[in-house]
């Protein structure tokens, strides 16, 4: 599958496609207006990143492009420019989601494999991972077909993990993920660590492998144990 | 006091005074030039007694007259001609009566001196000194009343530009949208004041705005620096042979990443606040919203054994629905912070169009002069941007909305009325 991010900004554009890539994904960039809507009109990508302000041309216009071309690329928006105002103007022009900067890697990569998911398997919401399965719809979790009793905290972690996985997610991530950035309590790291260690337990009394480790003691990581 | 008060205040003093000045002056001279008439007629007189004197060598016959009285005495010798004024009962009038009187010598026969006086009465000089007082007053009262009647019809009117400018001030405000219109006056003074106020707005709102993009532009440029270095940390960790201490480090720059992100939002969220970006009202149910809210921070409320107390009645209110939600956040959030484990949270929303979250804390009394000023912290300000009441502050002022704070007894509450 290709990703293509359409980002002026080289050091970022670079740091996001080197978190992408892996042996899912291929990730191509382009730099400016003109460059995006050669590579757009060329070849279809499964999601594109889209940095509403180029230095040619604005990213809405890339979007409206789109549309006319009837592309079904998914397009997730990324904006220096955290305002509402952007956000409506964005979704309403046909993106899928939107990601005002600055952004965590595990953060895009959650929205960017939920974009892919959402336009690849129309409807059938279900990851798998061994016996763990997720059913988007519903929200809830289950392990060789029987339901965990996860609180709706502990779902939304378990699916960041899955989003991203084998890579280390810091604990300011998942605190931002969890909470929003308004939430700036001093010791929410502690929730964390309980948040993670009762979605462990969980897992494990389920019948799961145990998937999450510490890393560093600054984040944590989803892989399949050795 | 009003200018034209003040302005007739002296205006009118001086013109009782000139025209005070102006009758006395008036009087003198009418005077003079009335006693130089009846001179003229005494010495008339006199010629005629004179010329009778010389042409039958003997006094004339006294016949009186009114207002007239000639006398005749002996005298030893010649005198020279002289006028005097005298105070002396008329008979006929029945009253003292001021008199004009010229003495003259004549000799009839050749041999005795006879001392000739003709008077004449001046009552019309007096009745002529009435009539001025009487003038003078009317006049005085007359030009009273005129000014009053101009201050209250016409300088009203005169003066109206002055008031309208003066209400378009009062209502303007920074960063409006929408130019002020200035009345068009045909009055010098006031078109050059609309000019000049009209130049000041433009110069202020063009001010404002630069100062706006500024702001924005500043936030924003600050986002894609933060956005590099936070997606290199993210890269970073994934690195596996990083040490402890350089784990540590990057924690550590997490953090500070973290903390500048949030002042860069917050301050943005200010600005934004402070330009009434968020100005579509709706009504909402704030006691919806409030259990919304504490359902959304339930596991930190139970991760600190905190207990909420909470007494919420149905209560809507006009307000923008995201200003809403970052006032209740905020309160809700504020109130976890500052509290220690296992203690209270007290909600109340009984539907008096006040909400209040008050909350226990070991924390000293905040100042409450100082509370709502940005980066105002109290106790430890490491976690706190400072900015969190200034945008409670600013939400409020936006949405028409007081907020206070009380302090007892390790218990501080937040009420917001509306």
């Amino acid at each position: 599958m290709k990703v293509l991010v359409i980002e002026d900004e080289l050091e970022i554009s670079k740091s996001v496609c080197k978190y992408l890539q892996n042996e899912q994904f291929i990730c191509e960039t382009a730099f400016t207006f003109d460059e995006a809507v050669e590579k757009i009109s060329l070849y279809e990508y499964a999601c594109i990143l889209l940095d509403i302000g180029l230095p040619d041309g604005s990213g809405l216009n890339l979007l409206a492009q789109l549309k006319k071309e009837n592309k079904s690329d998914g397009v997730l928006i990324i904006s220096a420019k955290n305002s509402l105002d952007d956000k409506v103007a964005g979704l309403k022009a046909g993106a899928d989601d939107y990601l005002a900067k600055p952004f965590h890697l595990s953060e895009l990569g959650a929205r960017v494999t939920a974009i892919i998911r959402r336009k690849s398997f129309d409807g059938k919401n279900e990851i798998r991972v061994d016996n763990l399965a997720l059913d988007l719809n519903n929200k809830s979790a289950s392990a060789d077909e029987k339901i965990i009793d996860l609180t709706r905290k502990e779902y939304d972690l378990l699916l960041y993990f899955i989003s991203n996985k084998n890579r280390v997610i810091s604990k300011n991530a998942i605190a931002e993920h969890l909470w929003g950035d308004n939430m700036d309590l001093a010791d929410n790291y502690d929730f964390i660590y309980t948040h993670i260690k009762n979605l462990r337990k969980k897992l494990i009394q389920a019948g799961c492998k145990d998937y999450i480790r510490s890393v560093y003691g600054l984040g944590y990581k989803f892989e399949r144990p050795f | 006091m009003k200018l034209f008060s003040t302005y007739n205040k002296f205006n009118l003093l001086a013109t009782v005074l000139i025209f005070v000045l102006a009758s006395a002056a008036y009087y003198f001279l009418l005077r003079f030039v009335l006693i130089d008439q009846l001179d003229e007629s005494l010495k008339i007189e006199q010629e005629e007694i004179e010329s009778f004197v010389q042409k039958y060598r003997q006094l004339p016959e006294v016949i009186p007259v009114k207002d007239q009285a000639i006398q005749f005495v002996t005298t030893s010798t010649s005198q020279k001609d002289s006028f005097a004024t005298l105070v002396a009962y008329d008979k006929v009038e029945k009253d003292t009566v001021e008199f004009r009187q010229l003495s003259f010598t004549v000799k009839p026969d050749g041999s005795t001196w006879y001392l000739a006086t003709v008077a004449k009465s001046m009552e019309g000089t007096e009745n002529l000194i009435q009539s001025i007082i009487v003038i003078t007053i009317c006049t005085i009262v007359l030009i009273l009343f005129a000014s009053f009647i101009i201050n209250r019809l016409l300088l009203k009117r005169l003066w109206q530009p002055f008031y309208e400018t003066l209400q378009l001030l009062t209502d303007f405000k920074v960063g409006n949208k929408g130019a002020v219109k200035l009345p068009v006056s045909k009055i010098e003074e006031f078109s050059l004041m609309n000019n000049i106020v009209q130049e000041a707005i433009s110069r202020a709102d063009q001010d404002y705005l630069l100062l706006k993009e500024f702001t924005e532009n500043a936030s924003h440029e600050m986002q894609t620096p933060l956005a590099i270095i936070r997606s290199k940390l993210d890269l970073l960790i994934q690195e596996e042979n990083l040490t402890p201490g350089q784990g540590e480090n990057v924690q550590a720059l997490y953090e500070a990443i973290d903390k500048l992100s949030k002042l860069n939002k917050s301050l943005l969220l200010l600005t934004k606040i402070e330009n009434n970006q968020f100005n579509d009202v709706s009504t909402i149910s704030l006691s919806d919203k409030l259990h919304e809210k504490l359902h959304q921070f339930q596991e930190i409320i139970a991760g600190k054994n905190i207990t909420i107390v909470k007494h919420i009645k149905p209560v809507t209110i006009l307000m923008n629905d995201d200003l809403a939600d970052i006032l209740l956040n905020n309160l809700i959030s504020n109130s976890l912070k500052h509290n220690f484990y296992g203690g209270s949270i007290y909600v109340d929303l009984t539907g008096k169009r006040e909400l209040t979250i008050s909350n226990t804390s070991h924390g000293n009394e905040l100042s409450k002069e100082r509370l709502f000023t940005r980066f105002y912290k109290e106790g430890d300000p490491r976690e706190s941007t400072g900015l969190g009441l200034s945008i409670l502050k600013q939400i409020c002022i936006v949405s028409g909305c007081t907020i206070k704070y009380d302090h007892t007894a390790e218990i501080h509450s937040f009420t917001v009325q509306w």
